[in-house]
């Protein structure tokens, strides 16, 4: 399962300013995450863990240290760089699903594509094979409000990987949802991890959402405090 | 265009705000295509009637003066004019209505000569000129007004102190941009019936129309028409028909200039209602945003998708409003509800154009501000946020 460390992260410190104090949210932290990794990152509220994925998926810049994703350095590039990195290589995945209201479930996952030069027709055929993969082909003229939670989870995850991107971020993936739909998400995710060798990171709370991870950080006051490894059949402290 | 069914569904997201402000705009735009064509219409027929050669001859104190009406067949020998025609308004009561339409006392043999795009049949135009008592009325006048030809159309004093016993001989028509709601008759009938009352009035031509060849030769005729009465006891204002058009807008006084800054006022108006109206939906769509920059949507359209939003709701209240109301009033005559005082009333196709784009200006002066706050919020506290 280890490839190449296709995301490093090397002294990395984040801090926010509220007014005139400084607040430290991750403190020199190094972490690698190979290719095809599924990681989960835990840790109680305030621990960092989103600030992390946020870090890693381009929507935040660290204070210092480095962030190098497949050898890029995020961390350093403009906004505009950044922004066109992420919808080239960046899936997103949110607890609250945030799809547009007021498009369709297949105009909801054709909006990344919009950004690319694809003709109408491959567009369509991305994001039917997309809906496919997420088992809700069929279901494409439908709107959010006419879906479950989990199917508009689904369709979440389906719009973050019509692009194909190298790297799927979620953030609480299965926090809104009952435990047959959340078990339901996370066996797509297992799934896209697997057979589509995607790398995932996920920040969840769920013990049973972690579970599914091969390898789990604990982060607790910005520091990472426990790594494991999870081989198959055994699990192992990896720092 | 990739992104239109996106940025349509968010112009009707919130039907009820869509509807107000398009609503808004609408009608704003509709009474300003009303105010602003009276005088986009006078502009345009002071300037078509350019090509007829015309010159209104007034005394130079206005219309209050007389003009002796020996100046009309003097007028008319003169070198490169055509005809000429007094042109001496009656004013007078029908039905006991006050102001109902114009009423003008003219030479019935050359009347039509130098209106040359008012047109008569033959035989009518015959028997207005051999009946002294004989009206030739507008098109429109005689629609309204259900008269037909031989019926009696008597005009009661007012302004004069006497009455006229018409009779219909004639039915004129013309172009749109014509009268078509005048009563003409006799110059003479008016100046016998009034020395039959010893009155003191007759005599006036009011004002002298002329019609010359050429264009070349209107200056120079204005130029000697009024160099000739200088020296008289009623000099003379000679100009084109163009500036006497124009003239009776300048007695309003500076009334275009005040429906300019009304303008200036409603459009700044409408431009904070649509800003305050967009503000709105944005805030309620901040984490949708926030989402739209994650996925990739860069700054530049995520500015792109709030602007034409804006613009495209603007722009349909000024569809409606602004073409709206140039179709609606290209049916609906407007003028027959003026007394007289509009003979005539459309909205040209550049006033209502303009309408149309400053519509879509104020759609996208009132976006700018949204617009760019929504470019430059940031994912992370756009995604924090709960609406």
């Amino acid at each position: 399962m280890a490839g190449t460390n296709s995301i490093v992260l090397r002294g990395v410190t984040k801090e926010y300013k509220r007014d005139s104090f400084r607040i430290p949210v991750l403190v020199d932290l190094d972490l690698s995450v190979a290719e095809g990794e599924y990681l989960a990152l835990m840790g109680p509220s305030g621990s960092g863990k989103t600030t992390l994925l946020n870090l890693i998926a381009g929507l935040d810049r660290p204070t210092t240290g480095s962030v190098v994703v497949q050898g890029q350095e995020i961390g350093s590039m403009s906004e505009s760089e950044v922004t066109r990195w992420r919808a080239d290589h960046v899936g997103f995945i949110f607890q609250l699903y945030n799809l547009i209201p007021v498009l369709s479930a297949f105009e909801n996952v054709e909006l990344p594509l919009l950004l690319k030069s694809l003709s109408k027709r491959s567009r369509r055929d991305r994001v039917m094979t997309a809906l496919k993969v997420v088992g809700l082909a069929g279901r494409e003229d439908h709107y959010p409000r006419q879906l479950s939670g989990g199917q508009e989870q689904r369709v979440a995850i389906a719009r973050a990987i019509v692009t194909d991107p190298y790297l799927i971020v979620a953030d609480e993936p299965t926090g809104d949802l009952d435990r047959n739909s959340a078990g339901e998400i996370l066996e797509l995710l297992e799934l896209l991890n697997v057979e589509f060798q995607k790398t995932i990171v996920m920040v969840t709370h769920d013990p049973l959402a972690a579970q599914r991870a091969r390898r789990l950080l604990h982060l607790d006051k910005g520091k990472l405090v426990d790594d494991v490894v999870k081989e198959a059949g055994s699990m192992s402290v990896a720092s | 265009m990739k992104f239109l069914t996106y940025i349509l569904r968010n112009a009707r997201r919130n039907p009820v705000r869509s509807v107000l402000t398009i609503a808004t705009t609408a009608l704003t735009l509709f009474l300003m295509m009303i105010l602003t064509s009276f005088f986009a219409v006078n502009d345009e027929v002071a300037t078509s009637s350019g090509v007829h050669n015309r010159i209104f001859v007034l005394n130079s104190q206005g219309f209050a003066g007389r003009l002796p009406i020996v100046r009309v067949r003097e007028i008319s020998e003169l070198p490169g004019v055509v005809a000429a025609s007094p042109l001496s308004w009656f004013g007078g009561k029908y039905n006991e209505e006050k102001m109902p339409f114009a009423q003008f006392g003219v030479d019935a043999d050359t009347y039509f000569t130098v209106e040359e795009e008012l047109t008569v049949p033959a035989d009518q135009l015959k028997a207005f000129k051999e009946n002294k008592d004989a009206a030739a009325i507008g098109r429109k006048l005689a629609d309204e007004r259900k008269i037909k030809l031989g019926d009696p159309l008597p005009l009661g004093r007012d302004l004069y102190p006497v009455d006229l016993k018409l009779t219909v001989r004639a039915i004129y028509d013309g172009p749109a941009n014509s009268d078509l709601r005048m009563c003409l008759f006799h110059w003479s009938y008016l100046d016998d019936t009034l020395k039959q009352y010893s009155s003191t009035a007759g005599g006036n031509a009011g004002c002298i129309m002329v019609r010359c060849k050429s264009g070349d030769r209107v200056p120079t005729l204005c130029r000697e028409i009024d160099t000739a009465y200088l020296n008289t006891d009623n000099p003379t204002r000679s100009q084109t028909e163009e500036a006497f058009t124009k003239f009776f807008v300048e007695m309003l006084g500076d009334l275009k200039g005040m429906v300019r800054w009304i303008g200036m006022a409603v459009g700044l108006s409408l431009i904070l209602v649509g800003a305050n109206a967009l503000a709105m939906a944005m805030r309620e769509r901040t984490t949708e945003v926030a989402v739209l920059k994650a996925i990739g949507f860069n700054r530049q359209l995520v500015l792109f998708l709030v602007l034409a939003e804006a613009m495209i709701v603007a722009g349909l209240g000024g569809l409606i409003g602004a073409i709206g109301s140039k179709l609606l009033f290209d049916y609906v005559d407007l003028s027959q509800f003026a007394a007289g005082l509009l003979p005539f009333f459309y909205i040209p196709w550049l006033t209502a154009v303009v309408g149309l784009v400053a519509s879509l200006l104020i759609g996208f002066v009132s976006g700018i501000v949204p617009a760019y706050m929504a470019s430059r919020l940031s994912v992370i506290n756009g995604l924090r946020k709960v609406v």
